[in-house]
């Protein structure tokens, strides 16, 4: 691949990119009323401070599911080999999981499982 | 990889200490744990093996470097040791070093650019939460969003890098990308060129080069002492020997294409570094300024493609990470009791603590480059290396440089001699002391004696 085909690539990103927002700027009919400049168009009006603390809680149960979700995804191409690698992908894998579950061991024994 | 292994079982061992309970003899562990690393270092000397189908490849390189981070982080252990004893977390936290350190030994010897993707981000992502740890202090949680954003940018640079490195040589072995490299006409072409330019930009945010450095002094100053002097010494060594291993053998074919960059970017990090060192008054801040100036010299090491390159900047990696540590030891212990980290709590130290005083000078003497200190050998082989490929204007410049920083380093030594009595007694432990004068004194036989470790690569 040469330098042509590269300055092309970013020439046609930009064209492709801005064209389409050019060509909205000059067909989308607009209307303005007060509505319009309200943060939501859609929705009730928000009472008091919108930006909420969230309960860190939340977070700590996303990241333990997608330690395991993520496990998951390992699990797949694993399981296509299982049979050609053998026994030490079983046991390999069994390893994997193994830490993994004293991660979650020590989420829970900290706490983080603990509901707030 | 035995030393991986130990270094791996030991972080999972401090990591549980809590939790099941043997949080009281969690040190000795560590330190038991560290020492047998560091002996397992030595089986491959002179063997060079590779592991896990050539993604790690142990060879005298990377268990030097090796080495030398597990010592540090030896020394390290002995001058923190109250390292966040308010808080309940000191276990995880020394867990978290053990983390780092897997990753810093990961990034000497990768031999594939997945495992150094993940030898970088496992060296950093214990540091971005280290950097944090001090959670009630808000300079330390500036300090980790600062560190984690921009790492976090400059991790994706070198991603990008990695795979146009890979659509062009369809490899991510260095070996067969150098062959790759090598082979293909005009040395791989614009994807090459794009490729190496990014990860190059990539790992010069980790080692903090100019223009790439403004979160260092932030990330620095703000995180607690005892982490800025991980960061300045076991990372920065770390983030280098990889920088060296990738381009010195994996793209030194393509040379053309790097190194006059190197060479702006290391005259550029030497420049901005000392000139802006001289204006600082806290002595943290100034240390980490200094750092962004050693990275500059360090520089300097890789684009002197020779045979002598290697030990240049093996010698520069142990004496900047002895006198950088040693220097942070007497910050730790001194800052302990003036509360703040400025030049002027070391006023009259000299008179007061006359030990402390000396590791202090012999600390300085190292950084600033004056014989008979191992930093000054090490200042003479990167120039060296440097001379052999006449880059003469670029020795030039670091000359002078060295010489702005005779000028900030030289004022922490007066201010040791001043004729005033602020120092206070500063309360040690005789293993402390025996540390800090261990090192200073590594730093001077090395100076002494340079050809004990210059002659082992």
């Amino acid at each position: 691949m040469g330098a042509g085909s590269l300055i092309m690539l970013i020439i046609c990103g930009v064209i492709f990119s801005g064209g389409t927002i050019l060509v909205s700027k000059f067909f989308v009919p607009r209307t303005y009323n007060s509505q319009k400049h309200e943060a939501y168009e859609c929705g009730v009006p928000t009472r008091g401070d919108s930006r909420v603390q969230y309960n860190v809680g939340y977070y700590l149960f996303a990241l333990i599911f997608l330690v395991f979700d993520v496990e998951i995804v390992f699990l797949y191409p694993w399981a296509t080999v299982l049979r050609e690698v053998g026994m030490i992908a079983f046991v390999e894998i069994l390893f994997f999981i193994s830490i993994l579950f004293l991660g979650l061991l020590y989420a829970w024994k900290k706490g983080a499982l603990k509901w707030q | 990889m035995t030393t991986l292994i130990i270094l791996s079982a030991l972080g999972l061992v401090v990591l549980f200490s809590e939790i099941f309970g043997y949080k009281k003899i969690v040190l000795p562990f560590i330190f038991a744990g560290l020492v047998a690393a560091l002996a397992a270092s030595f089986i491959d000397w002179n063997i060079g093996k590779h592991y896990l189908n050539e993604m790690m490849i142990v060879d005298n390189y990377s268990i030097a470097f090796t080495v030398l981070m597990i010592a540090i982080t030896i020394v390290w252990f002995i001058i923190s040791p109250g390292f966040f004893r308010d808080q309940g977390s000191r276990v995880d936290h020394f867990a978290l070093i053990i983390f780092a350190l897997i990753g810093a030994q990961l990034l000497t010897s990768f031999g594939n650019m997945i495992m150094l993707f993940l030898a970088v981000e496992i060296l950093s992502i214990p540091m971005y939460i280290l950097a944090g740890s001090n959670k009630s202090n808000l300079a330390s949680n500036e300090a980790a969003l600062k560190y984690f954003l921009m790492g976090a940018f400059a991790t994706g640079f070198l991603l990008f890098g990695i795979a146009l490195i890979y659509g062009q040589t369809g490899s991510f072995n260095l070996q067969q990308i150098s062959e790759a490299l090598t082979t293909q006409q005009d040395g791989g072409g614009v994807m090459a060129v794009a490729g190496v330019l990014l990860i190059m930009v990539g790992l010069f945010f980790k080692v903090s080069a100019a223009p790439f450095h403004f979160w260092a002094p932030d990330v620095y100053t703000g995180a607690p002492t005892e982490i800025t002097a991980f960061m300045s010494t076991v990372v920065k060594t770390a983030a280098f020997a990889g920088f060296f291993r990738l381009f010195a053998t994996c793209f030194s074919a393509s040379a053309s294409i790097w190194v006059n960059t190197i060479m702006v970017v290391s005259a550029l990090t030497i420049i901005v570094g000392n000139i802006t060192a001289v204006y600082q008054t806290s002595f943290k801040r100034m240390l980490a300024y200094s750092s962004i100036a050693h990275a500059g010299y360090m520089l300097m090491a890789i684009i002197s493609l020779n045979g002598y390159a290697q030990q240049s900047i093996l010698f520069y990696a142990v004496a900047y990470s002895v006198s950088s540590i040693a220097a942070f030891g007497i910050l730790l212990a001194v800052s302990h009791i003036t509360k703040n980290d400025d030049v002027a709590s070391f006023n009259g130290l000299a008179k007061k603590n006359p030990l402390l005083a000396f590791v202090t000078l012999l600390a300085m003497l190292s950084l600033a480059g004056i014989p008979p200190m191992a930093g000054f050998f090490a200042k003479y082989y990167i120039f060296t290396a440097a001379l052999q490929q006449h880059y003469t204007w670029l020795v030039l410049i670091a000359v002078l440089g060295s010489l702005i920083g005779v000028f900030y380093y030289f004022r922490v030594i007066i201010a040791l001699f001043k004729n005033e009595n602020s120092a206070a007694e500063i309360p040690m432990t005789g293993i402390y002391k025996a540390a800090l004068l261990f090192i200073s004194l590594v730093a001077l036989v090395f100076g002494i004696m340079p050809g004990l470790l210059a002659g082992l690569l």
